[in-house]
C-alpha cells in the first residue's frame, strides 16, 4: 500500500486490469487506447497476466467477444474510444438488456466527423441511454482505483449491468503520475472470484436472448433501470469498503469541493475538474463563494445528491464536455431535470473543453463570473454557452 | 437408421416455426449430433425468431442469441471463456442464417476463422432475409423474386449470381468447410459430427428450402430440397485441409426447370419465352457446379 | 404459464412444450393401412406386404404366422402358383416384380422344418361339417372351419389325400414329401381324413342328418374330349390319367414321339413327366405363347428341358398307323378380332394341314365336372351356397380360373359361407371383408372384424408411392438345377429355394405398399419432432399436440400409409 510508482495513464489501467484476473480481454486498437491494450498484451506474452486475450477484428466483434464471455460466466474486459464506443454501442445496450457483467475503458475522444483525436464526452455519453453504468475519472489514481470497483460493481448480484470507466484521451491515459498501487492479495480480498448466477452450463441449459411481447417488455426494461437505482446505494457501499479494504479513496456517486457556504456551485466530469479546483481555491482566495460537484458516476445520474447540494445554492453552473446536437449540453440536461421544480438555483450550460477546446483555470474563473454576474441581475442563460467559441472563423 | 441418436430431442416441439420448416428438422438433426456438451448461438434470424418467444424455448441445450452481425464474435468470446475455464470438452457451434452469415455477420465470421477458434459455424440458407419478410440477400440465386428485388415491369428479379460462401470459408484456410441439404438429414448429421472431431474453425452451409419465402406447398420441403441437390444447384461436398474428400453424387440428373417449376419465386421465369432463356443461365450455373466438382 | 418477469428475459430451456402448436393444424396426418395390390391379386388373400415384412426383420416366425392366417398350405402354393400378385406387384414400374411366390416357399418350408403348428381351438363347438373332397379347396375349408371351431371330417375318394396336388402335379415341382407334411399339420388340428371313402349325390340328403353343412369339393376329373375322329385309338391317353399313372409309380410306355395337346399347367406337367420318361414331347397349342394358360415360368422350364411347343395349331384327326403310332393331321390357325368372351377369335387356315407322327399322344386341354353330379344343384353362387340350403359347392367345381390358390381362397370363402349358415348370420355380414375388387377375403378380417387394419378398398398404386427412396435392385433368382440332363433324369426338385440370405435380400425389395415400412422418414423429417418413436421397434406415433399438419410425412411415407385429412373445427 505504499508503493509509489511513475506511471503513465495507460499502463495503471492495464494493472488495475490485471489485478482484476479478468477471465477474456478482447480488443481492437484505436487511438488514444492503444497503450492500454498494448499493455496488457505483453503481460499476457510474458506470462505475467493468465487471460485469454482475443485480438478481435472490430470494436463490434470486441464487445461481441467480451459479451459471449459474459454470458459463459467469466470476468471480460475490453477497451475502446470515440468511433470504436459508437461501433461497441449495439452490444452495449445488449449487454445492459441480457444483464451481463462486464468492464470497458471508455477513453474519451472526440467523435467523427470531422475526425480528430481531441478529447471530449461525447462518445461516452452517447451511450448514457443503454443501461451502461458510467464513472468519469479526474486522475489517473482514480483510474487505477475505479477500475478495481468497476468489475466488482458490474458483478454485484442485485445489478449485473456493463460499466465503463471514462478517461479522458492522451490527457490520463498518456501522462505520467505518481501512483500507488494497491497489492495483489489486497485487491483479492475486495474482488472476490466471479460466480455467476447463471451462465450458459450444459448443466443447466438456459435461453439467453428471448424476444419479449408488449405484455413483458416494459417490465424488462423497467427491471434495467431499476438496477441501476438499486446501484446508486451499492456504489457507495463498495467505494466504502473500497476505502476500509485498500485505504484509497471511497468517494462515491460524487465528489464534493468547496460546497460550504457557497453561493456558486460548478458541476463538471473527468480530468478539467483537476483545473477546476485548483481555479476554485484561488477564486476562494478572493472571496468568491464558489465550490464544485464532480460527478464521479454519471449513470445512474446521482440526482438525490446533487438535489441535497443544490438546492439551496444562487446558482449551479454546469461545463460540458459534451453537447447534445440541436440541444443542449447533457449533463446540464440532467441537472437542470434534476432541479426542475425549484425557483432557485438558477442553472447556467457551459460547453466547456468540447472538441479538445483547452480549459484553464481563466476559463473557470470567466464562466464563475459570468454566472455571478448573470444571478445577480437574475438573468438566466437560454439553452447552452459555447465557452471560447472563435465566432469570427465561422 | 442413426444408431443411437433418436431418444432425446434436444430441439422440443412446441416453436413457433411455420409448419413445414426445414430449419428446424435440420436443427433437430444438428443438436443429435452436437449431444448435449454443447452450447449454441444464433444470430438474429428465423431461426431465433421462433425459437425464442419469451418463456417458450424449444433449447434443451444452453443457447444465446445475441444480435445480428455478431454470432461469430459472441461464439469466440464463449470459446475464448471455456479456454480460461479449462472446459474446452464444451463444443461451441453457431447456427445462424445467410442474412447472418453471408451479409451483416461476415467481418466477424472472418475474425473467427481466421483467429482459429475451435467453433463449428452452421449456416442454414434459405437464400433470403426471411425473417423480416422475404428480402433480397446476396446468398438469393440469380433471378429469384425477393421483396426488394422484385419481379415487375422492369426487372426479372435478382440480377447478381448467389454469394459463393463456402469458398470464402474455404480462403480462409480452416480445416473443415461442408455443404449439406436438409432433405439429406443423415449427411448433415455425419458432417456435423465430423466437424466437431476436428480442432479448429469450420463451417457448414446446409440448403434450406423455404415454403414461405419460395412460394410452395409445405408438403414439399424435401422434395424442392432434393431437386436442389440434384439439379446440381445446390452441391453437397466436403473439404478438409484444403482436399475435396467427398462430393454428393447425383444419380440421375434434373433439367433446372423441373426445380424452378415448384416455386411462386421463379414463376415468371417459365410464363414467357424471354423468360425461359433466362433459364439457361440457371442451368449454366448448376452444370459448372456439376462439373467442377464432379457431382455425376 | 403465468407471466413473470426474469433478470435479462433468460428463460429455461426445454419451455416450449408448454405451447401447444397442434391448435394451428388444418389438416391432420393419420396413419391409414390400405390394401396392397399383391394382397388384392392373391386369390388366397395372404398380407403380403406384411409376410414380407416380417421376413426383412428375419422374424420367420412370425411370418409363418401371418401367411397361415389366410393359407394353410404356403410351402404348396409357394411351389405351383401362378402368383398373380406378382403380376400385380407395384415393383413391376420400377424394375422387377418382388418374387413373393419363392419367399412364400421359403417361409412355408421354415415351418415345416421346425415344425410350426397353429394353435387350434378346442372341441367342436360350432358343430360338424363334412366335405367331399381333399383338393386344395377342401383342404383349405377344413383347415378355416376348423379355426372357427367347427368339427370337420373329409371324405376323399382316392388312397391318399391332396386331390389334384397329389395327382395332379409332378414330384419335381412339388415333392410328395412336401404335400405329406402340409396335410399332416391339418390332421394335427384335429381334422379328420377319411381315404378311399366313396361319396355319392344321397350324401346330399343323408348327410345333412349326421353333419351341419356339407362342402363339395370334388373338382374336376373328366377329361375335355378333343371332339375329333380317331381320338378313341390306342395311345391316345388323358392328361390326368398319364399324371396319375406315374404318381402310382405305373410309368406307361410312351415310346419317343409324344404329342401334348394343350396349354395349361396339365399340358406342360406332363410333357416334363415325358422328358423324364425319356421322351421327347411336342406339345401342340391351338391359340399363342402368351395366351396359355400354364404359368409362365413352367413354359420356359419345360423349353429349358427340351419340349418343344407348336403354336396356333389344332388337330383335326388321328389315324392309327400299322407298325408306327398315329399320325396327326392338324391345321394352323390364326387370330381374329375379340369375340364375346374378351379372347381373340380362333379361325382355321384354310389349306394349311399337315401332319405329325407320334407314339403317344396326350391330351390335355381340360377338365369337366364329373356327370355324376350335373346338376346335382339348380344354382350356386359366388359364396359357393348352392339352391340346397346347407350344401355348398366350391373350388374347381364350381369357380374359375382354375388354380390352387383360386381353390383355396374359395374354400375359405365356403368357410364363411358355413359359418353364416350355421350362426344364422344375416348374408350381407359377408360383404365388408373383401379385399379390394378381385374377390380375395381375410379369414383374420372374419375372425375379428375389430381386426381391419388397413382400408380393403383402396388399392394402393405406384404413382401413389414415393419412389425417391427405392433403389433399382435386381430380383433375385431361383436357383435350380441348371444341368439338363441332371434335371430329367429324376424326379427331383428343380427349384432349390431360396436361402436366408437371399430372401431377406429378395424381402428388402418390397415398398411395403400401403403399411408401414418402418423406414422412420416420417420421425426424420417432422420439424416439430411430432412423429415420435415409441417402442424400440420403431413405431411411430403423432404428437397431435405440436402437429402443425405440414405434410411433410404424408409426402415423404414410402408407402403411402399417411393420409391428411382436414380438421374438423
Amino acid at each position: 500500500m505504499k508503493k509509489m510508482e511513475i506511471l503513465e495513464g495507460s499502463m495503471a489501467v492495464a494493472l488495475a486490469v490485471k489485478a482484476c484476473r479478468p477471465g477474456v480481454i478482447s480488443a481492437y486498437p484505436i487511438s488514444p487506447q492503444t497503450h492500454i491494450v498494448e499493455t496488457l498484451a505483453k503481460m499476457v506474452a510474458d506470462g505475467e497476466l493468465n487471460s485469454e486475450y482475443v485480438l478481435s477484428d472490430s470494436e463490434f466483434s470486441a464487445a461481441s467477444i467480451i459479451y459471449g464471455a459474459s454470458a459463459a460466466g467469466v470476468r471480460s474486459y475490453t477497451a475502446s474510444s470515440s468511433q470504436g464506443l459508437l461501433l461497441m454501442t449495439e452490444v452495449i445496450y445488449n449487454a445492459a438488456g441480457t444483464r451481463l457483467p462486464m468492464v470497458l475503458t471508455g477513453v474519451n475522444r472526440a467523435i467523427s466527423a470531422p475526425i480528430s483525436i481531441q478529447v471530449d464526452h461525447q462518445d461516452t455519453l452517447s451511450l448514457r441511454d443503454s443501461g451502461l453504468i458510467q464513472f468519469y475519472v479526474e486522475s489517473v489514481q482514480e483510474a487505477y482505483d475505479m477500475h478495481i470497483q468497476a468489475f466488482r460493481i458490474a458483478e454485484e448480484d442485485d445489478i449485473l449491468l456493463p460499466v465503463m470507466v471514462c478517461m479522458d484521451g492522451w490527457v490520463l491515459t498518456h501522462s505520467y503520475e505518481p501512483i500507488e498501487l494497491i497489492d495483489q492479495e489486497v485487491v483479492d480480498a475486495f474482488l472476490p472470484p466471479y460466480h455467476p448466477v447463471r451462465y450458459l452450463d450444459p448443466e443447466h441449459p438456459l435461453t439467453f436472448g428471448s424476444y419479449a411481447e408488449d405484455n413483458i417488455l416494459m417490465e424488462l426494461k423497467y427491471m434495467i433501470h431499476a438496477a441501476m437505482n438499486r446501484a446508486k446505494e451499492k456504489i457507495n457501499i463498495i467505494s466504502s469498503d473500497f476505502h476500509r479494504i485498500t485505504g484509497h479513496s471511497g468517494a462515491g456517486l460524487i465528489e464534493t469541493y468547496q460546497t460550504e457556504e457557497a453561493d456558486i456551485i460548478l458541476v463538471a466530469m473527468g480530468s478539467m475538474v483537476g483545473t477546476i479546483k485548483e481555479a476554485i481555491d484561488a477564486m476562494r482566495t478572493d472571496g468568491i463563494p464558489v465550490g464544485l460537484i464532480k460527478i464521479r458516476c454519471y449513470r445512474p445520474f446521482p440526482a438525490e445528491a446533487i438535489l441535497s447540494h443544490c438546492q439551496n445554492v444562487q446558482a449551479v453552473a454546469v461545463l460540458d464536455r459534451g453537447f447534445s446536437m440541436g440541444c443542449e449540453g447533457p449533463l446540464s440536461l440532467d441537472v437542470k431535470a434534476t432541479l426542475s421544480n425549484l425557483e432557485k438555483p438558477l442553472i447556467f450550460s457551459y460547453i466547456a473543453g468540447f472538441a479538445g477546446r483547452e480549459v484553464t483555470t481563466e476559463t473557470i474563473r470567466k464562466i464563475t463570473i459570468k454566472t455571478m454576474k448573470a444571478t445577480e441581475s437574475n438573468q438566466p442563460l437560454r439553452g447552452s454557452e459555447w465557452v471560447d467559441l472563435n465566432i469570427s472563423i465561422l | 437408421m442413426i444408431a443411437g441418436s433418436e431418444g432425446q430431442e434436444l430441439f422440443a416441439p412446441g416453436h413457433r416455426a411455420c409448419p413445414g420448416c426445414s430449419e428446424a428438422t435440420a436443427t433437430r438433426w444438428i443438436l443429435k449430433a452436437t449431444g448435449t456438451n454443447v452450447i449454441i448461438v444464433s444470430p438474429t434470424g428465423c431461426l431465433e425468431t421462433f425459437t425464442s418467444p419469451y418463456m417458450f424455448s424449444p433449447w434443451r441445450v444452453p443457447w444465446i442469441h445475441p444480435l445480428f452481425e455478431n454470432g461469430a464474435a459472441v461464439a469466440s468470446g464463449i470459446e475464448a471463456a471455456l479456454r480460461y475455464k479449462r472446459r474446452e470438452d464444451i463444443k461451441v457451434v453457431v447456427i445462424g442464417g445467410d442474412g447472418a452469415t453471408f451479409d451483416i455477420g461476415l467481418g466477424a465470421l472472418s475474425g473467427m476463422f481466421e483467429r482459429g477458434h475451435p467453433i463449428l459455424y452452421i449456416c442454414y440458407d434459405n437464400e433470403a432475409y426471411m425473417n423480416t419478410g422475404i428480402q433480397r440477400c446476396s446468398s438469393t440465386p440469380l433471378l429469384a423474386s425477393t421483396t426488394t428485388q422484385p419481379v415487375g415491369r422492369l426487372s426479372w428479379g435478382k440480377d447478381r449470381p448467389k454469394k459463393n460462401m463456402p469458398a470464402i470459408a474455404i480462403a480462409h484456410d480452416i480445416d473443415y468447410v461442408a455443404t449439406a441439404s436438409v432433405s439429406y438429414p443423415k449427411d448433415l448429421y455425419n458432417k456435423v459430427k465430423k466437424a466437431l472431431s476436428i480442432k479448429g474453425p469450420s463451417y457448414i452451409q446446409v440448403h434450406t428450402p423455404c415454403c414461405t419465402g419460395w412460394g410452395f406447398p409445405p408438403e414439399k420441403t424435401v422434395e424442392v430440397g432434393r431437386l436442389a441437390v440434384n439439379t446440381g444447384l445446390a452441391p453437397l461436398f466436403e473439404m478438409e485441409a484444403g482436399e475435396i474428400i467427398s462430393v454428393g453424387k447425383i444419380k440421375e440428373k434434373v433439367p433446372v426447370e423441373d426445380y424452378l417449376v415448384l416455386q411462386g419465386r421463379f414463376k415468371h421465369l417459365l410464363q414467357s419465352q424471354e423468360g425461359r432463356r433466362e433459364v439457361a443461365k440457371i442451368q449454366q450455373i448448376a452444370d459448372r457446379n456439376i462439373e467442377r466438382l464432379g457431382l455425376l | 404459464m403465468e407471466l413473470r418477469t426474469s433478470i435479462g428475459a433468460i428463460v429455461e430451456g426445454g419451455t416450449s412444450v408448454n405451447y401447444k402448436t397442434g391448435s394451428w393444424r388444418e389438416f391432420r396426418p393419420f396413419f391409414v393401412a390400405r390394401l396392397a395390390p399383391c394382397r388384392e391379386a392373391c386369390p388366397a388373400g395372404i398380407d403380403i406386404a406384411h409376410f414380407l415384412w416380417e421376413v426383412k426383420q428375419k422374424r420367420y416366425d412370425q411370418a409363418w404366422k401371418v401367411i397361415m392366417k389366410e393359407n394353410p398350405l404356403p410351402s404348396v402354393c409357394g411351389r405351383v402358383c401362378g402368383h398373380p400378385c406378382e403380376q400385380a406387384c407395384n415393383r413391376n414400374e420400377l424394375d422387377e416384380p418382388l418374387a413373393i411366390c419363392s419367399l412364400e416357399r421359403f417361409v412355408g418350408d421354415y415351418g415345416q422344418k421346425n415344425s410350426m403348428s397353429v394353435p387350434t381351438p378346442k372341441g367342436q363347438t360350432m358343430g360338424m361339417v363334412a366335405i367331399v373332397g381333399s383338393g386344395p379347396a377342401g383342404l383349405s375349408c377344413a383347415y378355416h372351419l376348423r379355426l372357427l371351431g367347427y368339427g370337420v371330417k373329409v371324405f376323399e375318394r382316392a388312397t391318399l389325400a391332396g386331390g389334384m396336388l397329389r395327382w395332379g402335379i409332378p414330384d419335381y415341382r412339388l415333392p410328395r414329401t412336401i404335400l405329406d407334411k402340409e396335410i399332416e399339420r391339418l390332421q394335427d388340428m384335429g381334422i379328420e381324413i377319411q381315404t378311399n371313402a366313396s361319396i355319392g349325390r344321397e350324401f346330399l340328403t343323408e348327410g345333412l342328418k349326421e353333419f351341419n353343412a356339407i362342402f363339395l369339393a370334388l373338382g374336376v376329373s373328366k377329361d375335355l374330349s378333343l371332339g375329333i375322329p380317331g381320338e378313341g385309338s390306342p395311345g391316345v391317353i388323358s392328361g390326368l390319367d398319364f399324371l396319375r399313372q406315374t404318381k402310382e409309380g405305373k410309368n406307361p410306355r410312351l415310346g419317343n414321339r409324344v404329342t401334348v395337346i394343350g396349354g395349361g399347367n396339365t399340358a406342360i406337367d406332363v410333357a416334363r413327366t415325358a422328358l423324364r420318361l425319356g421322351s421327347k414331347p411336342s406339345i401342340l397349342y391351338r391359340r399363342t405363347r402368351s395366351e396359355m394358360p400354364a404359368v409362365a415360368e413352367e413354359v420356359d422350364e419345360a423349353l429349358k428341358e427340351g419340349a418343344s411347343i407348336e403354336f396356333l395349331t389344332s388337330p383335326i384327326a388321328i389315324t392309327r398307323r400299322e407298325r408306327n403310332g398315329m399320325r396327326m393331321e392338324c391345321v394352323r390357325n390364326r387370330l381374329d378380332k375379340i369375340g364375346p368372351d374378351g379372347r381373340r377369335t380362333l379361325i382355321s387356315i384354310s389349306d394349311s394341314n399337315f401332319s405329325i407322327d407320334s407314339d403317344t399322344t396326350i391330351v390335355a386341354i381340360g377338365e369337366t365336372i364329373d356327370p355324376e353330379w350335373k346338376e346335382a344343384w339348380a344354382t350356386v353362387d359366388e359364396w359357393g351356397i348352392t339352391s340346397i340350403p346347407g350344401v355348398f359347392a366350391g373350388g374347381d367345381l364350381t369357380g374359375s380360373p382354375r388354380t390352387v390358390s383360386h381353390a383355396i381362397g374359395s374354400g375359405k370363402k365356403v368357410a364363411m359361407a358355413i359359418d353364416t349358415f350355421a350362426r344364422k348370420l344375416d348374408k350381407g355380414f359377408t360383404r365388408p371383408i373383401l379385399l379390394g375388387s378381385l374377390g380375395s377375403l381375410s379369414m383374420a378380417q372374419w375372425m375379428d372384424p375389430s381386426s381391419v387394419t388397413h382400408r380393403n378398398n383402396e388399392v394402393v398404386k405406384y404413382k401413389d408411392l414415393n419412389h425417391y427412396y427405392f433403389e433399382p435392385m435386381s430380383r433375385q433368382r431361383m436357383p435350380q438345377v441348371s444341368n439338363r440332363a441332371m434335371r430329367i433324369n429324376s424326379f427331383e426338385e428343380v427349384n432349390l429355394g431360396f436361402s436366408k440370405e437371399v430372401a431377406i435380400q429378395e424381402a428388402e425389395r418390397c415398398f411395403q405398399c400401403g403399411i408401414c415400412s418402418y423406414c422412420e422418414n416420417c420421425y426424420i423429417f417432422c420439424p416439430d419432432s411430432a412423429a415420435k418413436i415409441v417402442d424400440q421397434h420403431k413405431v411411430v406415433e403423432i404428437d397431435y399436440e405440436f402437429c402443425k399438419g405440414c405434410g411433410i410425412c404424408a409426402y415423404e411415407c414410402p408407402s403411402h400409409f399417411i393420409e391428411m385429412v382436414r380438421e374438423e373445427k
